[in-house]
């Protein structure tokens, strides 16, 4: 009778094969990943869960927070007038944005796509703006805008009068004012992006409907406008945003007056985190604001969803 | 709110500690636990290394004061010092900067405040080193005015030195004053009607504007409670004796709006609100102006605005703030605090320091050297030699008055954070028609009420 040993088990070449591939396809991104997450989960999820916790506390930014629940948002909602005031102005700025500064960007993008001679030069002088630090722009632009030596004083005593007013000192054109400011730093860096999003049109397109008869207009609207569609959405969903986030020049030239006019939110967050010592109160508003953008981001997701090509 | 001004202050302020003395109620050094025996030893002196500690300066305004103050105060004290290194750092919004540091467990070893109310927050908050046993040490009791002294008292314990002595006074352009036949306004009916008189001489009866600080609001709405409803009634109010809704601060509110909106500062609401400081300042040397209500910091740049440097012939000259009865009256302040970081390893080597700080012939160089108002600690007169005139009368006539009882309280250093940010943003809405004098005060009380509440109020000098 002949002895049987038993056979040690192998593992197939195929099966460790299969595990080499689920390695590579399951484990080996999360590792390049690695570092940048944990970067992330330490700069950014950790302090936005903190500012959750934050919210719901009675906290001076210095000793240790006391739980109150929703008293701050509480209070914010139905207490603070400045926060309906700000809220309000956001929104304003937000209008004032999508709207001005892109028609301009647009309206010369067109323009200086076709020009030739002299296209750098006028490309840097409106992109030299947006280079400048807003201290010095808000700071230049608060002596232009002074009703005692400014532009429009300047062309009162050459006898055109009208423009010689205080536009930062009247709450009811301060707000505009402060938007002129960061409006004319900001649509250069606006007009490039599209400009080079034009420039990735097929000029085949622009031939085709020189051909069939199309104006500039018709050019505009049905080769252009389609050929950046991708861009130009892109920069009006992060202009929605950006308007959440406005404070650089409105802290600058106004601080938010005069009387609260040209108050937004990002001041809001300022004066309460720095001026008032609440820090609970400052992280509940700077979540209202995170949560205002969320709700513009997840309005572009649905849309997108219903088949808006954008 | 500290930092309620452009630029320093400086006045000599010799006879300041004795004669502020009297108002003073809490021990100047209450016996307290002694912060040596919960502190490192100064490390690294017996090894014959330096030990380092570090001071943050603000630098938002051009730095030129903080390089002044390294180089006049810093080094020298580095230069004679075996034992102890001072590391200079200089920041932008340093305020901003060091608040969330320590918040943090790092921060400058030697930290400064905005004012008592901040250190308040602070030391309430366990970031601060109780300062007690260093007071004893270097006999801080004799050597500050008490009331200066308690105003960095918290639940008992010593925790911040208070800086620059400051107040609020009335400049005025002497030479049109001459010119028009106008006598200097003691009272505050002689103060209207002079500002309507300018007004229809086409002249701005008060050069203003708060484009740049906005806290030049809480001086005028200070001065105006100081005087209208007088300093025992706000005395009162911050005691909580007192509401601020009591007709005295509504008339007190009511008269400054009147004024404000008849455009005696600067011309009209537009302008104060767009008025930068070198714009007013200006439009006050060249006499487009009569008058300007500023505080003492003011001093040691004034005459860039007048004679040669302004390329003017004018003069100016300044009197107290007018008063309902003609009394010279004068609102007290400090302009920051210091105090020593919980987190820091020397806390020794920081007090060291510190007292150097305070030392009377630090203080004069301070003033002498830099232009910057001196804290409430005897100088010897000795040492402001040199210094113009007008600044030594401001010292004698602010000392009389403390010793009559004739002081009153700023807001950036007697109210509470947040009533104090309230008093200076929403009075622009009682001006602008938004809201009435009364709704501004009833929201006042309402905060006062909250930080009353919490423990937010720093001691205030009885009378």
């Amino acid at each position: 009778m002949q002895e049987s040993f038993p056979i040690p088990s192998k593992p197939s070449f195929a099966k460790v094969s299969r595990n080499r591939r689920l390695f590579r396809k399951r484990i080996v991104p999360w590792l390049f990943v690695l570092p940048v997450l944990s970067l992330n989960v330490l700069v950014v999820l950790g302090p936005a869960l903190s500012a959750i916790y934050y919210s719901l506390t009675d906290w001076n930014g210095i000793g240790a927070p006391e739980f109150i629940g929703l008293e701050n948002f509480r209070r914010m909602l139905f207490d603070d007038t400045s926060f309906g005031r700000a809220f309000l102005n956001n929104l304003i700025w937000m209008a004032i944005f999508l709207t001005v500064p892109v028609t301009l960007a647009l309206l010369a993008a067109t323009l200086l796509a076709r020009i030739r001679r002299g296209a750098m030069g006028f490309r840097i002088a409106l992109f030299i703006p947006y280079v400048l630090p807003a201290v010095i722009t808000a700071f230049a632009w608060r002596f232009l805008m002074s009703p005692t030596f400014g532009l429009g004083a300047q062309l009162a005593k050459l006898g055109i009068p009208g423009l010689d007013q205080a536009w930062l000192g009247k709450p009811e054109t301060s707000l505009f004012a402060v938007a002129f400011v960061d409006n004319w730093h900001w649509w250069g860096f606006l007009m490039m992006l599209f400009l080079a999003a034009m420039q990735n049109v097929p000029p085949e397109l622009y031939e085709a409907a020189r051909i069939d008869g199309a104006s500039r207009w018709d050019e505009f609207r049905n080769v252009t406008l389609p050929g950046i569609r991708p861009t130009l959405i892109f920069m009006l969903l992060m202009t929605a945003i950006w308007s959440f986030l406005a404070f650089d020049y409105v802290w600058i030239l106004t601080r938010g007056g005069p009387a609260g006019s040209s108050e937004v939110l990002g001041v809001l967050v300022f004066k309460a985190a720095f001026s008032n010592l609440e820090s609970g109160y400052a992280s509940a508003i700077g979540l209202t604001l995170s949560f205002f953008t969320l709700l513009i981001i997840g309005l572009f997701v649905m849309l997108r969803r219903r088949g808006w090509e954008i | 709110m500290k930092a309620s001004r452009f630029v320093p202050a400086a006045f000599a302020i010799t006879l300041l500690a004795g004669a502020c003395a009297a108002p003073s109620v809490a021990p100047a050094a209450p016996p307290a636990q002694a912060p040596a025996a919960e502190q490192a030893p100064v490390a690294g002196a017996a090894s014959g290394e330096k030990v380092k500690i570090t001071h943050w300066f603000n630098i938002t305004d051009g730095g030129e004061m903080a390089n002044c103050i390294i180089d006049n105060i810093v080094k020298p004290f580095n230069a004679q010092n075996a034992s102890i290194e001072v590391e200079a750092v200089t920041m932008a919004n340093v305020w901003d900067a060091s608040k969330t540091a320590i918040a943090g467990g790092a921060g400058p070893d030697l930290f400064d405040t905005p004012g008592p109310s901040y250190a308040l927050a602070f030391a309430r908050a366990g970031q601060l080193v109780p300062l007690d046993e260093y007071a004893k040490k270097y006999g801080w009791g004799e050597r500050f005015a008490p009331w200066a002294l308690n105003l960095g008292m918290v639940d008992g314990k010593l925790y911040s030195l208070s800086t620059e002595v400051e107040t609020v006074v009335l400049y005025y352009n002497k030479t049109l004053f001459e010119q028009k036949g106008w006598t200097p306004p003691k009272t505050l009916d002689e103060l209207a009607a002079l500002a309507e008189a300018a007004q229809k001489e086409g002249i701005i009866p008060f050069a203003s504007g708060n484009a740049e600080w906005k806290g030049v609001n809480e001086w005028l709405v200070g001065e105006w409670f100081n005087r209208i409803a007088g300093p025992q009634k706000v005395y009162d109010a911050l005691t909580g004796k007192a509401k601020w809704t009591d007709p005295e601060f509504v008339k007190a509110v009511e008269m400054l709006t009147d004024m404000q909106r008849k455009g005696y500062f600067m011309g009209g609401l537009e302008k104060y609100y767009t008025a930068t400081s070198d714009e007013f300042h200006s439009a006050f040397g060249s006499g487009k102006a009569a008058m300007n209500i500023e505080g003492t910091w003011f001093l040691p740049f004034i005459d860039n605005f007048f004679g040669e440097k302004a390329n003017n012939t004018n003069d100016w000259g300044w009197v107290p703030m007018p008063s309902q009865d003609g009394k010279p009256l004068f609102n007290m302040a400090v302009g920051s605090t210091y105090s020593i970081n919980k987190n820091t390893k020397n806390p020794d080597a920081v007090a060291e320091y510190l007292n150097y700080l305070f030392l009377p012939e630090t203080q004069a160089s301070y003033l002498t050297k830099c232009g910057l108002a001196p804290a409430a600690v005897k100088l010897d007169a000795a040492s402001l030699q040199g210094l113009d005139p007008r600044r030594i009368e401001v010292l004698e006539t602010l000392d009389r008055a403390a010793r009559e009882g004739g002081y009153g309280y700023t807001t950036w250093t007697f109210w509470p954070a947040k009533t104090n940010t309230y008093l200076i943003e929403e009075i622009e809405k009682v001006w602008s028609g938004a809201i009435t004098a009364q709704q501004y005060l009833e929201g006042m009380q309402k905060l006062f009420d909250e930080e009353v509440k919490a423990g937010a109020i720093p001691p205030i000098p009885v009378r």
